[in-house]
């Protein structure tokens, strides 16, 4: 390869620890003979936004204007897109009450103070600008990078994971902590790649991944979890935590709940 | 021994106070793996380091023994893009004991040998099976146990030794010259058996036998399934499904893989890894072209049953060896049992059972309304 790849990172509204996850990588020093960093403020100071890109990674929420601004520029100075992290992937933590008056969110948590952006309801990249792969997580896994760039690298196409969290939970030797102890697990319906990280510890998965894009199954999640008790608020706020965004959820829920009983 | 078309086994009893001396001196033929409590409800095989939190009455594992042979995830080779190679990794593999493995645990594995071990063996497969030593134990069934419909509740074969369960020790059947070099090795341990002993294991194999929730034929059912395929079980089930894999990564004959290459950050190099795959899974019928041959969840749902019911030419049974694990794992609470039972028509009375209880009977030669008789 005679000509280095141009990558970007950019950062939304975010913890940035998505991009931290990244720069704290080891391997990260094979690339630089192969890697041309064109924008990526926490490593590289010699960093513009306005540059053109073959890999641009972006994570965060869009969360004000500009930022709709940022994603779109982004967009047309990169070949490639890709969505690093819960937040640009789905919207995060900071969409989970989406549904409520956006002002009434502000001022829970800003009360009256002033900023100097407009700010708007958290959500995902993919609302305004077309992403082309996918690093899911919260933050991603770095063997998730590294696939991801390793790929790219010669010349072919990343996988995505179209498969839940149970898969790895069992791989890995795991009790199931949905049946044994009848834990609202989120196991059965979040995407894979975090090698069962909760529940290998005893945790019920939170979902942070996202639900497996076309194959989560809410209603058939919901009516197990309605068997050991739960009330349909309380199996939606659990799965809106980082799906608040997924256009499936509330009918599949419902369908369960207006079902007999 | 082999005389006159007879095998002749070779029957040995172990006193009880002799099973942790014994099970400590397995450790010399290898590491020693056997099933342990992991969590409040459920066991799996583990490395025995302590024998005495060795488990000899549980009910399953949550991992089926098959996970010794054929690894939840290996990487099967290292390849080059620049030099256009690859290299198998084959690791080297040290002998080791899997001890306490159910009748229909064995089965599993006589299974999985008949596709990995044909003509084209699975390298990965016969390295790892070649190195490891059986030792079955005796069991009785708990609720969700079939292995009497399924032919898999007594082991003929595919042990070095079968301990079977005796009111004071193991009444041990020896299966391989393997087995017998163990027991010679450790002869001060054993002793002959007795006809109190043979009385002992009967009593032991009635009371098993009387155990099983169903005594029922299944023989027609794998047809049954082919040509109920538009019965409603089939949506009502599926609906409920999560497709989370469970009852694939569970089960004891379950042998499809899913291979990835992941290359390395150099831009040539990488690997082709392989880990154990769920036909609930959507990738599972992905195929070029985005086309993919089993598109719903409900055409996954009844590949699983297809499947698992699906005649071993090999063997003469099916592919599923009444472990009951598809059913105790599944969150969703879904019985395979119960939906099979369904389509042979032994619990909906809308059409005619297909099998009477108290009548077995099994081909065509046995149905009413065939044969030459008048």
């Amino acid at each position: 390869m005679s000509e280095k790849v141009r990558v970007g990172f950019y950062a939304l509204t975010s913890c940035y620890g998505c991009q931290l996850q990244m720069a704290m990588m080891d391997e990260i020093l094979h690339l630089l003979d192969k890697v041309g960093i064109e924008c990526w403020f926490m490593v590289e100071r010699n960093s513009e936004e306005d540059r053109e890109v073959d890999i641009a990674f972006i994570e965060g929420s869009v969360s004000t204007q500009e930022e709709i601004e940022l994603v779109k520029k982004i967009r047309e100075k990169a070949k490639i897109v890709i969505a690093v992290g819960s937040c640009a992937i789905h919207g995060g933590v900071q969409s989970w009450d989406k549904d409520k008056e956006f002002n009434e969110l502000w001022k829970t948590v800003y009360g009256d103070a002033h900023v100097k952006f407009e700010p708007k309801m958290a959500e995902p990249v993919e609302k305004y600008i077309k992403v082309d792969y996918k690093l899911y997580g919260c933050p991603p896994e770095k063997k998730d990078f590294l696939y991801a760039l390793g790929t790219l690298l010669i010349g072919s196409w990343p996988e995505d994971i179209d498969y839940p969290v149970c898969v790895e939970c069992r791989l890995r030797g795991n009790p199931c902590i949905l049946i044994e102890k009848g834990e609202p697990c989120l196991g059965p319906i979040t995407t894979a790649g975090c090698d069962a990280r909760c529940p290998s510890y005893g945790i019920p998965c939170i979902g942070c991944r996202g639900a497996v894009k076309d194959v989560a199954w809410f209603d058939s999640l919901a009516l197990e979890f309605k068997r050991k008790g739960l009330t349909k608020e309380e199996i939606l706020e659990r799965v809106k935590i980082f799906n608040a965004y997924n256009p499936k959820l509330e009918e599949m829920v419902n369908k369960i709940f207006k079902e007999g009983e | 021994m082999y005389i006159n078309g007879v095998i002749e086994l070779r029957y040995v009893k172990l006193p009880k106070e002799n099973t942790y001396e014994f099970l400590e001196r397995l450790k010399e033929w290898g590491v020693l793996y056997a099933p342990v409590k992991i969590s409040e409800k459920f066991y799996d095989f583990r490395e025995i380091d302590d024998v005495r939190k060795i488990e000899f009455k549980y009910n399953r594992t949550i991992m089926p023994p098959k996970k010794f042979f054929f690894l939840p995830k290996e990487k099967i080779f290292e390849f080059s893009i620049s030099k256009a190679e690859y290299n198998e990794v084959i690791e080297n593999v040290e002998p080791f004991i899997v001890f306490g493995v159910h009748a229909c645990d064995i089965f599993g594995l006589k299974i999985m040998d008949t596709i990995y071990l044909d003509e084209l063996p699975d390298k990965y497969y016969k390295v790892r099976r070649e190195k490891g030593i059986i030792i079955g134990i005796s069991c009785v069934p708990d609720e969700y146990c079939f292995c009497n419909l399924r032919e898999t509740d007594f082991a003929d074969d595919g042990f070095d030794l079968f301990l079977h369960e005796l009111p004071d020790g193991w009444l041990v059947r020896v299966g391989t010259p393997k087995g017998h070099r163990i027991v010679d090795k450790n002869i001060k341990l054993f002793e002959e058996v007795t006809t109190q002993d043979v009385c002992e294991f009967r009593e032991f194999e009635n009371k098993k036998h009387q155990m099983f929730k169903y005594h029922e034929d299944w023989g027609n059912l794998r047809y049954l399934l082919e040509m109920e395929m538009e019965h409603p079980m089939w949506d009502e089930q599926s609906e409920l499904c999560l497709a989370c894999g469970n009852c694939n990564l569970t089960c004891p004959t379950c042998r499809c893989y899913e291979v990835q290459d992941i290359p390395n950050l150099d831009g040539d190099t990488g690997v082709r890894i392989r880990r154990w795959d769920s036909c609930q899974l959507r990738s599972h019928g992905l195929v070029a072209g985005n086309h993919n041959f089993r598109p719903t969840k409900k055409s996954r749902f009844m590949n699983r049953y297809l499947c698992k019911n699906s005649y071993n030419e090999k063997l003469g049974i099916s592919y599923c060896v009444g472990c009951g694990r598809c059913t105790y794992f599944c969150p969703a609470e879904i019985s395979f049992v119960e939906n099979l039972r369904t389509i042979l028509g032994v619990k909906d009375n809308s059409c005619p059972p297909e099998v009477a209880e108290e009548m077995p009977k099994r081909g065509f030669a046995y149905s009413s309304s065939m044969g030459g008789e008048e």
